[in-house]
């Protein structure tokens, strides 16, 4: 039962921080090479952002709760567990960050889904 | 969204390949932090005795520095393609790393892969191909740039 809730804030946490940190990419603007020449304005800029700060500490507690599972439940279930965050954040990114989801994608984000779970198997 | 731009390529293309060689750069950086990280890690848990000494240890090794600046690089190279590309095309897309792992194991290490893997691998690429085929935004960029510096002419 503490696996399965574990598991679930690694995947929640995940995708949340993802969605948090584009939502706050975006707000920072596209990132090309004349604004890497202001360095330290760009990255101040990112680093006060409040959506993308959130998206960290939403992968820090994805984190540490993957840590805490690894306690309890081998790698070999704990991954392809995992691997429901690329179906979660995607739905994350149609309803929050207002992204188009072609048929093309969904199968693509399925497929990708599925071979992450065969690979993480032993 | 017109903007003027000494193009080679046209403009959904030069995103899709400046998306690409940002997101190949992050996936490099990955693999070879996780590397540095699991090799280390392992010879430290194998000849420490304590968890505290194991945490030293790993806080005064190099490679484990290393390993963790190059999962940085990692992260920061995947905030940067999320600045002007869909989440829903970077995530999936980045999976293609999972392939490169089984791929570098199998012919620099020596390692020995299993049916079930290589499928999953295959299954990947699949489902990047796809993904890539998709168009790299959906949403408007709000700071619209010249997206073709990166590729481009200076």
């Amino acid at each position: 039962m503490i696996t399965a809730l574990l598991i679930a804030v690694v995947v929640i946490g995940g995708s949340a921080g993802d969605v948090l940190i584009t939502k706050g990419m975006k707000q920072v603007g596209e990132i090309s090479t004349r604004r890497l020449l202001h360095f330290a304005g760009l990255a101040r800029q990112v680093l006060t952002n409040r959506d993308f700060l959130l998206g960290v500490c939403c992968m820090a507690a994805s984190f540490f709760a993957f840590l805490a599972v690894l306690s309890r439940a081998d790698l070999s279930f704990v991954l392809p567990a995992t691997s429901l965050s690329f179906v979660l954040a995607t739905i994350g990114a149609r309803l929050f960050l207002k992204e188009r989801i072609s048929g093309l994608r969904w199968m693509g984000t399925l497929l990708v889904c599925v071979g992450v779970a065969l690979v993480s198997l032993p | 969204m017109s903007r003027m731009s000494i193009a080679v390529l046209p403009k959904e293309e030069s995103l899709l390949a400046k998306t690409a060689i940002v997101l190949v750069l992050a996936m490099l950086s990955q693999a070879a932090g996780d590397v540095f990280l699991s090799k280390e890690m392992k010879a430290i848990a194998s000849s420490a005795v304590s968890p505290f000494e194991m945490a030293l240890l790993a806080l005064l090794s190099p490679n484990i520095w290393l390993g963790t600046a190059l999962l940085l690089i990692f992260f920061i190279l995947f905030a940067v393609a999320l600045s002007w590309a869909d989440l829903s095309f970077v995530l999936p897309a980045s999976a293609f790393g999972y392939v490169m792992n089984v791929a570098c194991g199998y012919y620099f290490l020596g390692e020995t892969v299993s049916r079930t893997r290589w499928a999953g691998a295959t299954i990947i690429s699949i489902g990047v191909v796809l993904v890539s085929r998709s168009g790299v935004r959906t949403v408007e960029a709000p700071g619209g740039q010249d997206v073709l510096e990166v590729i481009g002419r200076p």
